[in-house]
């Protein structure tokens, strides 16, 4: 046998073993993966409202324990009305999950999901009740650049939602922009309220996020302006909780 | 014959201290700046490092008379890859939010030159025990200085060690603050620098 097929034949058996370990390593792995990624998101949300602390570690039930507790999830309409799985039918619907403490609504938390300079970005951000005020905001997948877009996954990044208003003092929607750099620095004084800090470096990741969440809240402009207005048909108590999964 | 003399022994001990792949060869300075904010980061990068290190020097070194010499850096490749891709599955398994944490830097394993320098400098013309025991040499040897730059960035960065904070809270009351340059990569960069002067001093002053 020549050398040359000598080399092909041990390529081509190379491919296959690699390829039949590697395949049984995911298949067998990804039941256990998939678990952690919805226990991950689970947390994603908790943050967003501070029922759990990043600093702690959690176990799974815990985890689903203290969201089942606290965390409602709800199908709305885009016209902002509250549906449940059966109305809604095949008819396009937001999910939004409400923290209720003690019978009293304090936030309401959507899912973003934005483009960024490499991938999607996927988080979740949380609105307390009077609809117009940021009460968390956290990023639980993305593909950006370590270190650079990286960084929307930090903390420090992350903790810089909080507090920020998506509406100006006449109530107009404005939604929420990433700063090219400080906000201290290069926002003007009236605007502070609805920029939060940029990552330097990653400029684009910052203008995509913004363009994301942007579309995202305007998606849910509807929901956030009953709660603005405390509208009855808002008033998510009178409603049962959708028992799809949480 | 003594321990220290035999050569096992010394396939060990070289890449561990004598040879060290950061300090002293300045390879796979890339992932130590980037993995060594936290302790735990650093030592799962560290078990992932000489796992894929040291299963594939045993590997090539069990097909090295089989394994065709034109198609060598494929195959010593291939086999880098699928090992990688086994760690990062299994982490992501078994140790979600480090695996998170460590994000692309475990799939960067299979461009981390000391793999590939360990595979085609030695497992492919050792016998597998002694390629085994290279491979761990070197796993050794990264992920002692991953492990004391991390401790040094942890605890002045963060005044923690594992994640437990060490610092009293009395003495930031009195006014002391964490290092933040210490959780940015330059830091890693000055810690390697002075680590690889003080061995290099030290294996200087061996030798003469």
């Amino acid at each position: 046998m020549s050398d040359t097929a000598k080399s092909i034949l041990f390529a081509l058996g190379m491919c296959i073993v690699c390829g039949l370990l590697l395949t049984a390593a995911a298949t067998g792995l990804q039941k256990r993966q998939e678990q952690n990624r919805i226990t991950d998101r689970q947390k994603n949300i908790l943050y967003t409202v501070d029922l759990i602390s990043r600093d702690k570690q959690y176990s799974p039930e815990q985890i689903v324990e203290i969201s089942e507790n606290n965390i409602r999830k709800y199908q709305v309409t885009p016209s902002g009305k509250i549906v449940s799985p059966e109305e809604a039918g095949g008819k396009q619907t937001l999910p939004i999950y409400v923290y209720v403490d003690k019978d009293q609504i304090r936030a309401y938390i959507i899912p973003i999901e934005s483009q960024g300079l490499w991938g999607k970005i996927y988080g979740y951000m949380a609105l307390e009740a009077d609809g117009s005020t940021i009460a968390g905001f956290t990023v639980y997948q993305h593909s950006e650049t370590p270190g650079l877009g990286g960084e929307i996954d930090k903390r420090w990044f992350q903790e810089n939602f909080e507090g920020k208003k998506i509406v100006d003092q006449n109530g107009n929607f404005v939604a929420i922009q990433v700063a090219k750099g400080d906000v201290e620095k290069q926002v003007p004084e009236e605007k502070k309220s609805h920029y939060v800090d940029g990552i330097s470096g990653a400029t684009l990741t910052g203008k995509y996020l913004s363009q994301g969440i942007e579309k995202t809240l305007s998606r849910y402009e509807p929901v956030s302006l009953c709660f603005r207005k405390n509208r009855l048909r808002c008033r998510l108590q009178e409603t049962e909780p959708a028992q799809d999964e949480k | 014959m003594k321990l220290t003399r035999t050569k096992a022994f010394k396939t060990f001990a070289d890449p561990a201290w004598y040879d060290n792949p950061i300090n002293m060869q300045m390879l796979g300075i890339c992932s130590a700046l980037a993995v060594t904010v936290q302790l735990k980061t650093a030592f799962v990068m560290t078990l992932a490092m000489t796992f894929v290190v040291s299963m594939s020097g045993l590997i090539i070194s069990l097909m090295r008379r089989i394994i065709p010499g034109n198609i060598r850096i494929i195959v010593e490749l291939a086999v880098i890859a699928s090992l990688v891709i086994l760690a990062d599955e299994f982490l992501k398994a078994y140790f979600y939010d480090i695996s998170k944490l460590l994000s692309v830097f475990v799939g960067l394993i299979i461009t981390n030159c000391i793999i590939l320098g360990r595979a085609e400098g030695f497992a492919l013309s050792n016998p597998p025990h002694l390629a085994l025991i290279d491979g761990l040499g070197n796993g050794v040897g990264y992920g002692s200085v991953l492990l004391s730059v991390a401790f040094i960035r942890e605890l002045f960065g963060s005044g923690s060690i594992f994640g437990f904070s060490v610092i009293p809270e009395s003495a930031y009351a009195a006014g002391y603050e964490d290092m933040g340059i210490m959780m940015l990569a330059p830091a890693a960069f000055i810690i390697i620098g002075l680590m690889a002067w003080v061995q290099k001093y030290l294996a200087n002053s061996r030798k003469s």
